[in-house]
């Protein structure tokens, strides 16, 4: 938004209600980051009380979305919003969806964290560590291209995906040898492969708020287009 | 890119710099317009699409309702105002010098934003023009007043009191009479300055509904103070700044993603 330099709105308020709306956002953001980085630490130590904590905060990530929508339906009817402050609340009520299935995500993991039979498999679990610290990154980067409204930025993290997805590609096979060596464990290894896609999954969410983002600034859907598309509607 | 098929979606986008010679209803080709020293018109240049909804939107003193005004030259009236440039009505100059004024009022039509009604019935609002171009065949009269009383969405209402004062009807409805007396005798082009700005929300839904009916018959163009009647109405929108043209474009895209930083600025509140 800084980058747009956009003057002020006749009606004070109605800029702070979207400056309000925005910063709540960003703290939503910011505890689902913390959500994740918490469900993947207790994946890796098994830390069934972290694990606890991870799956009882996401109520109060659900109770965001909820209240950060209920605003956005509030401000359209009052204030009639058109081209960018239309464009920020579309692209606020669909981040807030995404951001709360990454949500959704960390509970998968923390849930597969409370899994007792992994006591025994924890190299199964090095792997996802990988992946995970590279989720975690991701989602922070993508955050920040959303607190700064950079295009350009958004549309480099939407490629990162495609590395994510090599990983999690990895992992399966990595998974697949497991299983065929020992089928006995196939029950842990399956809880293990849930998580790997729950991580896997968070990359493709970051990769949809990349989308808004790009709404936003620039007010082109790059929904389902090629990258030489997008380029080429971005101008980079 | 997917493509989802519906009705509005579908809808022609229309390439407002290269519309053909049928599609457009008025070309405004690099209009100048002075009151006195005070210049209002910079040099404005666009193609209005025949039968549909065009919308002039700006600040107030941002020459829209001037521009609309010269559209019929109503600015004729006004001392020490010089225009320059040229309006093609069907390829023709509007200001040439063998231009009939009165004749081209009768193909442009014009509503204000107070209704205007004649302190006569109802019946002989609507018939007004059609008596002063000679026609005086009752039936003739009849069939035009029910027509035009029903393309201004208002017959049902005064149908069995067509002989009333008009002045006895509501602001709204008086609007709408005004708008069938503009289309009795079937104009080309209505232009609309600001009708809806003295009437109450119904009524102005009312009218924002007439004026999606009328354009199936009509060239409309429309002066309005209210951006989001601009939005619900019309297919094409221009806004305007300080006598210049800024920014010309299907409605959707304007509201949606303007082009120009000003247009921005202005429909999201940020003029000022």
């Amino acid at each position: 938004m800084e980058n747009m330099n956009l003057n002020k709105h006749i009606s004070g308020q109605f800029s702070a209600e979207l400056d309000d709306i925005r910063n709540r956002v960003l703290t939503m953001g910011g505890l689902v980051e913390r959500q994740l980085e918490e469900s993947l630490n207790a994946l890796s130590a098994l830390d069934a009380e972290l694990a606890q904590k991870v799956i009882a905060g996401d109520h109060q990530v659900n109770g965001m979305e909820v209240a950060i929508d209920e605003e956005c339906a509030r401000i359209i009817a009052k204030r009639q919003p058109a081209a960018s402050d239309l464009r920020l609340i579309i692209s606020i009520t669909k981040t807030i969806t995404d951001l709360e299935r990454i949500g959704d995500a960390c509970v998968r993991i923390a849930k597969t964290a409370l899994d007792k039979r992994l006591k025994n498999q924890k190299p199964l679990l090095v792997s996802i560590e990988n992946m995970g610290r590279h989720a975690t990154r991701m989602l922070h980067a993508t955050l920040d291209a959303l607190a700064r409204m950079d295009a350009e930025v958004a549309l480099e993290l939407h490629k990162e995906d495609s590395k994510l997805d090599r990983e999690y590609e990895g992992i399966i096979r990595q998974l697949m040898t497991y299983m065929m060596e020992d089928p006995r464990a196939i029950p842990e290894v399956l809880d293990v492969l849930w998580a790997a896609r729950a991580v896997e999954r968070v990359g493709d969410r970051c990769q949809n708020i990349c989308e808004y983002i790009i709404y936003y600034v620039k007010g082109k859907d790059v929904r389902h287009t090629s990258y030489e598309e997008m380029e080429k509607d971005l101008n980079l | 890119m997917i493509s989802i098929e519906s009705s509005t979606m579908n809808k022609e986008k229309l390439n407002l710099s290269q519309l053909s010679q049928e599609q457009t209803a008025l070309e405004i080709k690099h209009l100048n317009l002075k009151y006195g020293d005070k210049q209002a018109l910079f040099d404005v240049s666009m193609k209005i699409p025949t039968k549909q909804v065009t919308a002039f939107i700006g600040p107030s003193g941002c020459g829209k309702s001037t521009l609309l005004r010269c559209i019929n030259r109503m600015n004729d009236l006004v001392d020490n105002c010089n225009i320059e440039g040229e309006i093609l009505l069907n390829g023709q100059n509007v200001y040439h010098k063998k231009v009939d004024v009165a004749a081209l009022r009768r193909n442009v039509g014009m509503v204000f934003q107070r209704p205007n009604p004649f302190p006569k019935s109802i019946y002989e609002n609507v018939v007004y023009g059609l008596r002063l171009q000679g026609v005086n065949h009752r039936r003739d009269l009849d069939d035009a007043a029910e027509r035009s009383l029903r393309g201004a969405a208002i017959w049902d209402e005064v149908k069995d009191r067509l002989h009333d004062n008009a002045f006895g009807l509501s602001g709204g409805q008086q609007q709408r009479l005004v708008i069938a007396r503009a289309i009795a005798i079937e104009p080309e082009v209505l232009l609309l300055d600001e009708p809806t700005s003295a009437l109450d929300p119904i009524s102005t839904l009312t009218i924002e509904e007439l004026i999606t009916e009328l354009k199936n018959q009509y060239t409309v163009v429309i002066v309005t103070h209210n951006m989001q009647q601009a939005a619900r109405v019309s297919d094409q929108t221009a806004f305007m700044y300080m006598g210049e043209l800024i920014e010309y474009a299907d409605t959707n895209s304007i509201f949606t993603t303007p082009k120009q930083r000003k247009t921005e600025d202005y429909i999201t509140g940020r003029y000022g």
